[in-house]
């Protein structure tokens, strides 16, 4: 397991964010919300050529807002590909001195190693069959383009003649 | 407002989301009166709670049915599941022990 503390800014913008569950505890005030952030990011082709899927990925988010203390802590966690690994991030915003607001923000990077072991023939063999797939789907592609091509210049061939 | 995970759900999420922002809004008012004592905080939660579930139970309930659909269709269904059974968080965490920069 890794763990790293930084800030950073993703290129893509959360494109939609659905809510899954919200409740309010009545005793101490505090609102549960669990949701799905989803954004369109730019897989590598090769990516996509061996895992299928969509570019889109998903991550499962739980906040809490507690207006007494005035704490609000948000954890996230991907959902796409976290076969292979996940990335859990924390971050709470806190009451801070001279009317400020900390905020701490760490995460946890874990690789599934044990996983990958146990299913590594398994996997190998889907991976190897994805691959057979998309890689027949881009030589369909490829030769759609040409058919198109050739098509064209048959047609002006034959206005020239 | 971002859009929903389904196209379909998008103008039940921003009916919702109207909603919960002015119950949010007001929510939030009290808690900065800090000569609030203890009784009546909770007697207040307690009425909020309340509301928010009669203002807009029915539009989450709606909203809710929809993406329902949504999650299976998109296949995440069996991650999202994974990831509950791991970190149910039905509590907020303890308070993260702050740490320098630096540490690893």
């Amino acid at each position: 397991m890794h763990f790293f503390s930084q800030a950073f800014n993703y290129e893509h913008p959360w494109s939609h964010v659905t809510f899954l569950d919200r409740t309010v505890d009545p005793k101490t005030g505090v609102i549960r919300t669990e949701r799905i952030l989803g954004c369109k990011q730019k897989t590598p082709g090769w990516i996509l050529a061996l895992f299928g899927g969509s570019e889109d990925a998903f991550v499962r988010e739980i906040s809490f807002v507690d207006p007494a203390t005035q704490n609000a802590t948000i954890t996230s966690v991907n959902l796409s590909l976290s076969q292979f690994a996940t990335c859990f991030e924390r971050i709470q915003y806190s009451p801070a001195p001279g009317n400020r607001t900390s905020f701490t923000q760490t995460a946890e990077v874990q690789a599934r190693m044990q996983l990958w072991r146990s299913a590594a023939d398994g996997l190998e063999r889907w991976l190897v069959q994805r691959f057979e797939q998309n890689a027949h789907l881009g030589k369909l592609g490829f030769t759609d383009v040409l058919r198109t091509l050739e098509e064209r210049l048959e047609q002006r061939q034959t206005t020239a003649a | 407002m971002a859009d929903s995970l389904s196209p379909q759900c998008t103008p039940l999420k921003h009916e919702y989301d109207s909603c919960f922002n002015v119950w949010f809004e007001e929510y939030l008012e009290p808690a900065l009166a800090t000569n609030a004592t203890e009784a009546q905080r909770t007697a207040h939660y307690q009425r909020k709670a309340e509301e928010f579930q009669a203002k807009c139970g029915k539009v989450y309930a709606e909203y809710q049915n929809c993406i329902q659909n949504a999650v299976k269709q998109k296949g995440i269904e069996p991650l999202l599941q994974q990831a509950r059974e791991e970190h149910p968080l039905r509590e907020p965490l303890p308070p993260a022990v702050p740490s320098s920069k630096d540490s690893k």
